[in-house]
């Protein structure tokens, strides 16, 4: 009965999905998950520990976990990875010097056990600076070519303007209405 | 000495996964015969038409066609992302190629496009499937128009056949399918990424 009563509320009522923001300091996670929850852009400071909020789209509530970047602290990203749906990692597009340290720390995640499942997003960020690479040159530099297994998007985004961040949302909230049913 | 046996048997009988890459220009129909071969092979119905967006980055699925394993690669066709395309190309036993016919217009383009793919000597006698697709649109071009256009009549040495399919209703999509295994199965190509694989 209540099994029954609980999908009766998953058909109508919002389904809710817990999403981890990572990527490298100065990405921009912080300016996206703002930009997401407020709809404006917001004066951020380096992130030590994390912002957590909900942001409720196209029916689903996304509990959205934003994560510090800065290299001491990426090892306390593990922490939050069970029951985790979905990685939204953000690449800056501009700083193609570090792509490649991005790129090790992106495939150390996809490397993860308990992340084995969780859908792959990545926002090629900061696409209003001038030199910023575009998304199949964020995807070559990443690796998103060596998945193979598993399914991945990525949408060429800008937090200042607002661009790109709700395209990859709804990809998330189809995929996850697929894998639900 | 269990193990050792165990580790045997599995190599003997163990099911070789097929990867097959899925291209094709964008709206071409690649994720809607991604989601129809899933509710066709699958216990899971794949997505309705209406419900799928543009591909941005890879959708994979997995079906048993005819006893064998597939692992598929369905790649985004806009033109920025088809720089990837390549990356997939040395690890695909066969490639699947999705023409819309309801666009004589850009026929071109796409054999541009299938032109780049099997140039490459990464696909070397990867047998070739190109799905007509949207036969069930009034106006469509006939597939041996397609034939024609992507110049498949002087293609190389590689298995290759032009089916005609609707990824809206599934017609012709399991004879289409049932050819690709068995090419597959009897082609250089496998043997050649399974010697590779024991290589490594």
């Amino acid at each position: 009965m209540g099994l029954w009563l609980s999908r009766l509320v998953g058909l109508f009522g919002e389904k809710e999905a817990r999403i981890l923001v990572l990527g490298l300091d100065n990405a921009g996670k912080t300016t996206i998950l703002y930009r997401l929850q407020v709809g404006e852009v917001v004066s951020t400071i380096p992130t030590i520990g994390f912002n957590v909020e909900t942001v409720t789209y196209k029916n689903i509530k996304f509990q959205v976990w934003d994560l510090g970047g800065q290299t001491s602290i990426r090892p306390y990203w593990r922490c939050y990875y069970p029951n985790t749906q979905a990685i939204i990692y953000v690449v800056d597009s501009s700083d193609t010097e570090r792509i490649s340290v991005s790129a090790g720390e992106f495939h150390a995640i996809l490397d993860e056990d308990e992340l084995k499942d969780a859908l792959i997003l990545v926002y090629a960020n900061k696409q209003d600076l001038p030199g910023a690479l575009d998304d199949a040159s964020v995807a070559e530099g990443l690796g998103l070519p060596k998945i193979k297994s598993r399914d991945w998007a990525i949408f060429k985004t800008s937090a200042i303007k607002g661009e790109g961040l709700f395209e990859g949302l709804d990809w998330l909230s189809s995929m996850l209405k697929t894998r639900r049913r | 000495m269990f193990s050792l046996l165990y580790g045997f048997w599995e190599y003997i009988f163990r099911k070789e996964e097929l990867r097959v890459l899925m291209l094709g220009l964008d709206k071409a129909g690649k994720t809607n015969l991604l989601e129809r071969l899933k509710t066709l092979y699958t216990d899971t119905p794949g997505l309705e038409s209406d419900k799928v967006l543009p591909t941005v980055g890879l959708n994979v699925g997995r079906l048993d066609v005819n006893k064998a394993e597939l692992l598929l690669w369905d790649l985004g066709g806009q033109p920025g992302l088809r720089s990837i395309w390549d990356k997939y190309y040395a690890d695909s036993h066969g490639v699947i190629f999705v023409v819309d016919c309801t666009t004589p217009a850009r026929l071109d383009e796409a054999k541009h496009a299938l032109d780049g793919a099997l140039g490459s000597r990464e696909l070397f006698g990867a047998p070739l499937l190109v799905m007509a697709n949207k036969q069930d649109v009034e106006g469509h071009v006939p597939a041996s128009e397609i034939t024609q256009s992507l110049g498949l009549g002087i293609i190389d040495g590689r298995p290759c056949r032009v089916q005609p399919i609707s990824a809206h209703n599934g017609n012709g999509i399991r004879e289409a399918m049932r050819w690709l295994v068995d090419e597959i199965g009897a082609s250089d190509r496998k043997l050649m990424l399974r010697n590779r694989a024991g290589a490594q």
